[in-house]
């Protein structure tokens, strides 16, 4: 045929087909091609995923197919007109394969292949040019190579069968293969029978493009041959036969064969004999290697020996969930899943990161573990199988299994179309908008395929994480649902055994909770539906899930009703998270929660967590006081807004919004508020009794760790009561209203209640419990002058009067500063009768029988060494360095080091176990909802105490050992610096 | 159950054993032994055996008295020295707690922790102990003077040596428990032995001496003598030392070699032996416990007492022996000073520790010792910076007190009880009035 004259399409065609490339006008030239039959090859060229690569692809084939003879060229051009398939197949693999494009070029006679009439070519197994020599079974490798994926590409086939394609034609190449090896070897040959083991991707038969084909190797000795014989021969066989597979000549390489799943790793021999492999898998293999297993096949070689093979270790497999510790490993497993560090390839890479393929075949691997023993059914190799299987035993929600596996082919695709290219095994997406967009194109995403395949990607990583998140704990709601009878449901038996192996130690209990907070048609149980799954993975994951659960059955039966609750858990992915960590973590949080429902809003609020600053809580505590005339309703009101504070501070607390020093500096604020205003309801009262103004003004001083704004959850609050008669008033009159305030005040915050109570302890006053509960200023001012003790002096080192007012509490201030801060510091006799208290402290203080080293607070290193420490340092120094004139230990400290009197590695070590042992003291408070001074001796309180801060709960010991060496380093710092 | 689990219990079945001893060691090193029947093995592989903590030495604070014994299947043996007829097995236990987490007083804990942060930084270790013993004609008695069982010295062949035949029992019976023999021969005092185990990861060494002690002991019992593993038994003749070789695996390949440098060192190898010297005085109080311990060391010969690393130097504390051509796997660094009375647990622990440290912060290996360290003067040691190790139990008590890498290796708890456990046994010995004070003073005085 002659070519007739032919006339370029306009450029503006060729921009809208979705040609780029320059060259596009030469290569439409070289096809020679009337003017119909273009149109026909850019019609198909238009729908490649690059239309470019199509179009060069053909003229490059043309060209090649020319050189073998102009006959063969001529049939060719007829072909593409004639045979729409044959073209669609041919700009389909161009537009998507440079690496199979390079082949047809190399290979231009396999074209016929592709042609709609052409028979298949024989399988490999058969094929005669595969079997002379390596090379031959390359060429033959990548002849059926290009038949997969011309279906594949074309729309013919589902992901799942070219990935079964793939691996069938792996099989036969290992095949060919070892029978090379064979041919090159036939002494070895004869001394052994030998097998090959397909395992990994191959072994399941949903192997990619490209990949490491796992394998590993079983012989038995031919009769005749020696042990050791046969195993030199198979090692040579094996070496021989992956040396075929991987090498790389002029005609390419097929893939690496790996076999390092083998027994012992790639330390054990290359090949066992049958014995040798059940020997080992029965006495020495972990975890890991029986996970392996599930996907071993025989895949070529002896077909006897492979079957043998598959049936003892088939036998082994399904024991492998009787091994002790199955279930700890099971529980890392899904962390190591949950935990996968997003890297610097997030959103690009398709199998790991959360949402990609390896969270899937996860996913489907533990499910088919945990329930694979007593159900041969699950028995399946391939990821999408067992997927199956699990759907249709009801192990996996239906909807859930369908649009997981949905989501399993999408990535799949994705990861072939990606390999396609250049027969590369990547499974990052290039940052190369090139590629994204012949990515989104082969995908369908025809006029933006960029932005199309990128939300599509991102859509699916979304579901597949939501998903995820259910898979394991939907269906074991449905098991306790009223399910309409013949519907598909997770057995209770089954149920349980998935909560044992999540980590619930009572699986029958927790199944009750579930029933009791799902049955039902409210729109309470209908929401909890909802929540459930995600929880109950949350509980999962804390030191005490069966705990965690019955918490939150607690909450949601207390506030079930108030619309805040449910709304918030709903609405806030946020803030379900975040009551499940506080129910993980903390009795006294969910005990306060539960006492204030509106405290749910709080959830999902980081901002919301923030302690509120003084001016703002004394306002409101002020306002709430004066809406009531009736004294007992006013304190409920401020007692109600503490309340909610400390519901605030111990949720902020559990979920680290609050730091350090930040937690002491809220509480200490709070109780401050408090104070102010019982004082102010107190006045009222005792005003409202006498039916006269006040005949004093009163202050109340802060003390101890109040004074020091280093409250704890667990601490009472230490004061002392100071009061200026008004003149004119009799003296006896000023002090019983007085003493009548201060009785008053401690009574109404200290009084059981709804709110939980507050202890002003007024121990560390002038003659401490013998003294009276109230003195006039000047009453101080001749105490102090006349008797004090060197322990009062120290005790009003953190001595702070900020409450009531104003002038007495600036007047006590001018009458205490002398005192404790003393201009010239301190003579060695007082020197040595603090330290001689602090010896006798310690003898007499510590609880008998107890571990000194567990006691926070007076064991050594714990919060009196290290207060001790700085107080003496203020005693001693404060009057000539200002710095050092502060109620604050930490401050002293720092202070110190400024001034010199301290090593800054001293003053580290001392701050470092002084805020730790608040830390834990707090940490106890919140895991037991009692204080306690003493690190827990119960094992679940230890993991709960690890837990709140940070540690594994599986590492109950750390508490102790963390504990006990930055103890240590202090007390090392208190006998230099204290005692010296 | 597991297979190594099922394992244990068909060769329990085949090898008709009625009784199973559980093993663990106390934190000073002496092996604590529960026995329990077959049928109770069920349970102790799935929860473990419970036992009152308390009432081990260093185990537990009081309030937490209960403890589990889990067998670890792997160290399953029969022990071969019970005879014929119904057989004995034993098993190494892991401590744990009751909610299942280890317990930090548990020796092999320790290791294993130490050996899991090696593994972290890619690391395998493999100590190869050396171990000398004195074998003695009687029982000891209070106040008898110890007597050998023979005359002979190093490698000496005595035709009817009684040694020799003991070394052969002993031989078999390791062998018959697995644990592979490198080499053995008569040492340099009379009724000294040595016996050298081949190398193996560091938890199977540590528990390997712990079995060798037992076996060494049973077998002179069998033949009617006395095995002391004691530092120092004789004021005249030298120690019995457990000279340690180390060296850390990367995979397959010795990290300690490199060819083409000196002696074949790679930069990991100075720098682990220069971790080694520097923090050698830390753990002395470990690896040589007890007062009689420092008898030797300061006894002068061949004791390492002097902080320096040699290359062919039998007075340095840290040797590198000779370099055999095409055996780049044996690069190795000999550990001196530890002694056969030690916690092996502990004491590779901490040399462990000590190296790594090196690793990680890249410490340079001072100038190699040339001499014998032993024949120069103060003045010339102090010229060349060679520190001398504690000279006795109190001295390398005050340095292991201030030193965080014993602490942190040890974890806090042992750290303490080992500190309180050595300053009684210190207090207990000063108050002795020795034999010598009666000898040399009671007639001039």
């Amino acid at each position: 045929m002659s070519p007739s004259p032919r006339r370029s399409p306009s450029p503006g065609r060729l921009a809208r087909i979705g040609l780029q490339d320059p060259a596009a006008d030469r290569h439409l030239a070289t096809l020679e091609l009337d003017e119909s039959a273009r149109d026909l090859v850019l019609d198909q060229i238009a729908v490649a995923a690059d239309p470019d690569a199509a179009l060069a692809g053909l003229a490059c084939l043309v060209a090649a197919v020319a050189t073998v003879g102009h006959g063969q060229a001529a049939s060719l051009r007829t072909a593409l007109v004639d045979d729409p398939q044959l073209l669609h197949r041919l700009t389909a693999v161009f537009g998507s394969s440079r690496a199979l494009a390079d082949h047809l070029r190399t290979h231009p006679e396999h074209w016929q292949d592709l042609r709609s009439a052409t028979p298949a070519p024989p399988l490999l197994a058969d094929d005669e040019g595969a079997a002379a020599d390596p090379d031959g079974l390359r060429v033959a490798y990548r002849r059926r190579l290009l038949l997969i994926a011309a279906a594949d590409l074309t729309g013919v086939t589902s992901v799942d069968h070219v990935a079964a394609s793939l691996s069938d034609l792996a099989d036969a190449t290992l095949e060919v293969a070892l029978r090379q090896a064979q041919a090159q070897l036939p002494e070895q040959a004869a001394r052994c029978r030998f097998a090959v083991i397909a395992m990994g991707k191959c072994g399941a038969c949903e192997l990619n493009y490209v990949s490491d084909v796992d394998v590993v190797f079983v012989h038995e000795p031919s009769e005749g041959a020696s042990e050791d014989e046969a195993v030199r021969a198979a090692t040579r066989l094996a070496a021989a036969m992956m040396r075929i597979c991987s090498d790389h000549t002029a005609e390419g390489t097929i893939w690496p064969v790996d076999a390092g799943l083998r027994p012992e790793g790639r330390s054990g021999p290359l090949s066992r004999t049958l014995a040798g492999h059940v020997g080992y898998y029965d006495r020495w293999a972990s975890s890991w290697e029986f996970q392996a297993l599930l996907k071993a096949r025989p895949a070529a070689g002896d077909p006897d020996l492979g079957r043998r093979y598959a049936e003892a270790v088939d036998a082994m497999v399904w024991r492998a969930g009787e091994r002790p510790g199955f279930v700890a490993e099971v529980q890392a497993m899904r962390r190591k899943v949950v935990e996968q560090i997003p890297s610097e390839q997030m959103g690009r890479a398709l199998k790991l990161g959360p949402g990609g393929l390896r969270d899937i075949e996860f996913a489907v691997q533990l499910l088919q573990l945990v329930h694979g023993r007593g159900d041969e059914r699950l028995r399946e190799q391939s990821t999408l199988r067992a997927l199956g299987a699990l759907t249709a035993g009801g192990y996996v929600g239906r909807e859930d299994g369908a649009a997981l596996a949905e989501a399993y082919r999408f990535l799949r695709t994705m990861e072939h179309r990606l390999q396609l290219w250049q027969l590369r095994r990547i499974q990052v997406v290039p940052d190369d908008d090139e590629v994204w967009r012949r990515l989104g194109r082969a995908l369908g995403h025809r006029t933006k395929p960029v932005i199309g395949l990128r939300s599509q990607w991102q859509e699916c990583l979304r579901e597949v994480r939501r998903l995820h998140e259910k898979l394991f704990y939907r269906p074991l709601l449905e098991a306790v649902a009223a399910l309409p009878a013949g519907e598909l449901r997770l057995s209770p038996e089954a149920a349980r055994l998935r909560l044992t192996a999540l980590g619930y130690d009572d699986p029958r209990g927790a199944l009750a909770h579930l029933e009791a907070l799902t049955s039902g048609l409210s729109r309470r149980a209908a929401i909890q539906r909802q929540l459930l799954p995600a929880m109950l993975g949350w509980f999962a994951d804390g030191p005490d899930p069966d705990a965690a659960l019955l918490a939150f059955r607690r909450v949601s039966e207390r506030l079930g009703t108030t619309h805040w609750y449910l709304q918030r858990l709903r609405d806030e992915g946020e803030a379900a998270e975040q009551l499940a960590r506080v129910l993980n973590s903390s009795r006294l949080a969910t005990d306060l929660l539960m006492g204030t429902p509106d405290a749910v809003a709080l959830l999902g609020d980081r901002e919301g967590l923030r302690p509120r600053t003084t001016q703002v809580l004394a306002r409101e505590m002020d306002a709430a006081a004066k809406r009531h005339v009736d004294p007992v309703a006013a304190i409920e009101a401020v007692r109600t807004m503490r309340h909610r504070e400390l519901c605030r501070i111990a949720i902020g607390d559990v979920l680290d919004v609050l730091d350090g020093d930040a937690v002491g500096e809220a509480l200490t604020q709070v109780t401050l508020a408090t104070i102010t205003g019982a004082l102010a309801v107190a006045t009222a009262a005792v005003q409202a009794e006498q039916r006269r103004p006040l005949p004093v003004r009163m202050a109340v001083v802060s003390m101890g760790r109040l004074g020091g704004h280093e409250l704890g959850l667990a601490s009472d609050a230490d004061v002392m009561f100071v009061y200026v008669p008004i003149v004119g008033t009799g003296e006896r009159a000023a002090g019983a209203a007085a003493h009548a305030v201060a009785q008053e005040m401690r009574r109404m915050l200290a009084r059981p209640g709804a709110a939980p109570p507050l202890e002003l302890d007024a121990g560390l006053r002038p003659e401490g419990r013998q003294g009276p509960l109230v003195r006039t200023l000047a009453s101080y001012a001749a105490y102090y002058a006349r008797w004090s003790q060197p322990w009062e002096a120290q005790a009003l080192l953190r001595a702070e009067a900020v409450v009531g007012d104003p002038e007495v509490c600036a007047r006590f201030t001018a009458l205490i500063d002398p005192l404790r801060w003393p201009r010239d510091g301190l003579d060695e006799h007082t020197i040595t009768e603090v330290r001689r208290i602090k010896a006798r402290v310690e003898a007499e203080r510590l609880p008998r029988g107890a571990d000194p080293a567990g006691q926070l607070k007076l064991g050594p290193g714990g919060l009196t060494d290290v207060e001790w420490t700085a107080q003496l340092l203020q005693m001693r120094h404060a009057g000539r360095i200002p710095g050092l004139q502060t109620t604050r230990t930490v401050a002293a400290l720092e202070a110190a080091v400024a001034a010199q009197l301290l090593d800054r590695d001293d003053a580290d070590d001392l701050i470092t176990a002084w805020r730790l042992a608040q830390r834990l003291r707090d940490a106890v408070m919140q895991v037991r909802g009692r204080p306690s001074d003493a690190l827990p001796t119960d094992l679940r309180d230890r993991a709960g105490v690890a837990y709140l801060l940070g540690w594994s709960v599986l590492d109950s010991e750390r508490v102790s050992d963390e504990w006990r060496r930055a103890a240590r380093r202090a007390r090392a710092v208190v006998d230099r610096v204290f005692w010296a | 159950m597991g297979k190594q689990e099922d394992f244990v219990l068909r060769a329990i079945e085949e090898r008709d054993v009625r009784f199973v001893r559980l093993w663990f060691t106390d934190v000073q090193g002496f092996l604590k032994s529960v026995a329990v029947a077959p049928a109770e093995l069920d349970n102790a592989f799935d929860e473990g055996i419970g036992f009152d903590g308390s009432a081990i030495e260093g185990f537990a604070r009081v309030y937490e008295a209960d403890m589990l014994a889990k067998p670890d299947p792997t160290t399953f043996q029969i022990l071969p020295w019970r005879g014929e007829g119904p057989a004995t097995a034993r098993m190494f236990c892991d401590i744990l707690l009751p909610d299942g987490g280890a317990s930090y007083a548990d020796p092999r804990h320790v290791l294993k922790r130490m050996m899991s942060k090696a593994a972290d930084l890619g690391f395998t270790f493999y100590p190869h102990p050396e171990i000398e013993f004195f074998l003695l004609k009687e029982q000891p008695a209070a106040g008898a003077v110890p007597v050998p069982v023979d005359n002979s010295g190093y490698f000496d062949h005595t035709a009817q040596g009684l040694g020799h035949d003991f070394r052969r029992e002993v031989i078999t019976m390791l062998e018959s428990m697995g644990i592979s023999v490198e080499f053995s021969h008569h040492e340099a005092a009379p009724g000294q032995q040595e016996i050298d185990l081949r190398y193996a990861d560091a938890l199977s060494t540590a528990d390997n001496i712990m079995t060798f002690r037992v076996v060494v002991r049973e077998v002179a019992l069998g033949q009617g003598i006395y095995a002391s593993f004691m530092p120092k038994p004789f004021t005249q003749f030298a120690g019995s030392g457990m000279h340690t070789h180390l060296s850390l695996f990367e995979g397959d390949r010795n990290a300690f070699y490199e060819a083409g440098t000196e002696y074949q060192l790679s930069e990991i190898g100075r720098s682990f032996i220069a971790g080694l010297l520097r923090h050698s005085a830390e753990v002395t109080a470990v690896t040589n416990q007890w007062v009689n311990s420092y008898k030797r060391i300061i006894g002068g010969g061949e004791a390492p007492a002097f902080v320096c690393w040699g290359h062919n130097n039998r007075s340095a504390l840290v040797r590198v022996p000779r370099y055999k051509p095409d055996k780049g796997q044996s690069t190795r660094a000999e550990v001196r000073s530890i002694d056969a009375a030690c916690n092996p647990y502990l004491s590779y622990a901490l040399l462990l520790a000590a190296g790594l440290k090196g690793i990680e912060e890249g410490y340079e290996l001072p100038a190699e010792a040339e001499d014998d360290v032993w024949s120069l003067t103060d003045g010339e040691r102090h010229a060349l910076g060679i520190e001398a190790l504690p000279q006795n139990l109190d001295q390398a008590i005050k340095v292991m007190e201030s030193s965080e890498l014993v602490a942190e290796t040890l974890g806090e708890h042992v750290f303490e009880f080992f500190l309180r456990n050595k300053r009684a046994e210190w207090q207990a010995y000063r108050r002795q009035v020795s034999q010598f004070e009666l000898d040399s003073m009671l007639p001039l005085l």
